[in-house]
């Protein structure tokens, strides 16, 4: 066995894992604040990835000034979408919300589909190509700027969450009627947990389209992320973290094994089976909340 | 004159209110009812009777389940607040404890209290409240920073009291607050609700089944059925009267013989 090899294999899964995790972050958000998986996650991290990159190359701005910038966009867009489409279903069943959020990833698609195309648009961060060697083992200089990227995201919404405007949001996720008969706006706190949902989109768009490229694939990437939210346990911000590390671990190293044996394309079989078995063994997954019921 | 002197005394006028459900369920049928200032005031009635209905119309919550006022207005403090949003009518001071506690579960109970404060409210301010709250509702404090589902179920309904306290009410309404709770919880809850609207001059409207319970702590009662009041009085009157007492209080006899006679005298007020 090549320790190195394998190591190697791990910790750049666990860097991986991280870049999911910063996808899943916005999905938890949302759910936080609403108890709604959002499906159109893929949409606006799709749409974060374009914006920059319409501000960047066809207005010509710097990226420094573009990113910011685009996240004041894509925060206003998430606001957006609570008032035009999600505020008539407030009180609904929570399965007609997940249809029409997947309805609006469609659309989101289509969009950037009509306005840039199909063919695949590049965004160069800048950091560079240069292989970065950790004693023997070779590491991604992109993958470790989106892992640290996730880290802080992390931190600073653990924070947030303890704040009081992070509080009411929390209360809205458990119970939107008994929020609103203490004057919590559940209106503006859902618009508002879909606002920093898409800000933390454009972080994901940025990193993944400098991995993968700007295209309208940016969007499959909710697969991974739900899948990462769901073992997270969807409410929990530790959790995707946690969650994303364990996948992209899992992912990374069972490949290598697996590959070989079933002649490659194991990665999307691991996943789905950690995403199946996840729902089947432990639906709140690692860290979430679970339904309370006292005796 | 007369009329403007009344108009004064209360915190609340609810004139002939009519409420639908979906456009076509008529919920309550022309329900009066006025609470003055610093009072307390009960709403008795069965299982269904429009009890509910009537506060939810008063704290702006029917909006949620789809029902509207179609007829009659409220006002609170002179102000028509028929068409208010629930979120203004709290930032006026109507408070709405709804029924069956709907504490926020996974919170601990000092997150419970920090949910509702009010925009703008300072820290000092919120901690200050929260000190009182946990003066009235010792209880609370030595588990405040447990997770609020699994407090029993009289410290939910404390903490579901205590919550709209935070929101700095001048009038409380509480939907069946003793609904599941031991006799000496109910004592002890009613009591401290009994304490506050004495010590700081809150106007309570108190919806019970429990009516035994209730008429000993207010002043007066409406008595709805059918989605109409029909019968209000003071709370000794309630109680000496022989109907209430039957059907209400768990006394006299009920045969089939009583229950027709009832509900031949029963009166329309309003």
């Amino acid at each position: 066995m090549d320790w190195v090899f394998l190591s190697e294999l791990a910790i750049n899964g666990a860097l991986t894992g991280l870049l999911y995790s910063l996808f899943a972050i916005g999905l938890v958000l949302i759910y936080k604040a609403s108890s709604v998986p959002n499906l159109a996650q893929g949409g606006l991290t799709m749409v974060g990835a374009y914006v920059v990159l319409a501000l960047a190359r066809d207005v010509g701005l710097p990226l420094w000034l573009a990113i910011p910038l685009a996240a004041v966009v894509m925060f206003g867009l998430g606001f957006g979408i609570e008032r035009v489409a999600l505020r008539r279903l407030a009180g609904r069943p929570v399965v007609m919300i997940l249809m029409l959020t997947l309805g609006l990833d469609i659309f989101l698609r289509g969009t950037t589909l009509a306005i840039w195309g199909g063919t695949s648009r590049s965004m160069e961060l800048g950091v560079s190509y240069d292989p970065l060697f950790l004693g023997d083992i070779f590491i991604s200089r992109i993958h470790l700027v989106g892992a640290g990227v996730a880290l802080v995201l992390f931190v600073a919404f653990m924070l947030f969450f303890r704040t009081r405007t992070g509080i009411k949001l929390r209360a809205i996720a458990d119970d939107y009627m008994a929020s609103w008969s203490v004057g919590i706006s559940v209106e503006r706190g859902v618009g508002f947990s879909w606002a920093l949902a898409s800000v933390v989109a454009v972080a994901a768009g940025v990193i993944w389209g400098e991995i993968q490229g700007v295209d309208q694939a940016l969007s499959l990437l909710l697969l991974k992320g739900l899948t990462v939210a769901v073992l997270g346990g969807l409410d929990s911000i530790l959790g995707a973290v946690i969650a994303g590390i364990i996948l992209g671990v899992v992912e990374n190293v069972g490949a290598d094994f697996l590959d070989p044996l079933v002649g490659g394309g194991s990665r999307e079989l691991i996943v789905a089976a950690v995403l199946i078995l996840t729902v089947m063994i432990r639906p709140h997954g690692l860290f979430g909340r679970h339904d309370i019921e006292r005796v | 004159m007369q009329e403007k002197k009344v108009e004064a005394q209360n915190i609340l006028s609810m004139n002939s209110v009519e409420v639908l459900y979906d456009n076509v369920m008529l919920a309550i049928k022309g329900v009066s009812v006025q609470v003055p200032t610093g009072g307390m005031i009960a709403l008795l009635g069965s299982n269904g009777a429009g009890k509910s209905t009537t506060l939810k119309a008063i704290s702006g919550l029917l909006k949620a389940e789809r029902g509207r006022i179609s007829r009659g207005e409220i006002t609170f403090q002179g102000a028509d607040i028929t068409e208010a949003l629930a979120q203004k009518r709290v930032e006026m001071g109507i408070c709405h404890v709804i029924e069956g506690r709907r504490v926020f579960e996974h919170l601990t109970p000092d997150e419970n209290l920090t949910a509702a404060a009010p925009h703008g409210m300072s820290r000092s301010t919120l901690n200050a409240e929260k000190d009182k709250i946990y003066g009235y509702f010792p209880r609370l404090a030595e588990r405040k920073n447990s997770q609020a589902g699994y407090l029993s179920g009289g410290e939910q309904q404390m903490l579901a009291i205590g919550r709209a306290l935070v929101t700095q009410p001048k009038l409380l309404m509480l939907d069946e607050p003793s609904l599941g709770l031991a006799p000496f919880l109910v004592e002890e809850i009613f009591g401290i609700l009994q304490k506050i609207n004495k010590d700081e001059g809150l106007s309570v409207l108190l919806v019970e089944q429990n009516a035994l319970a209730a008429l000993e702590i207010v002043s007066q009662g409406y008595l709805i059925e059918n989605g109409r009041v029909v019968m209000h009085g003071t709370a000794e009157a309630l109680k000496s009267n022989s109907d209430i007492q039957e059907f209400y209080l768990g006394g006299g006899e009920t045969d089939f013989h009583n229950v027709k006679h009832y509900s031949r005298r029963k009166r329309w007020l309003s």
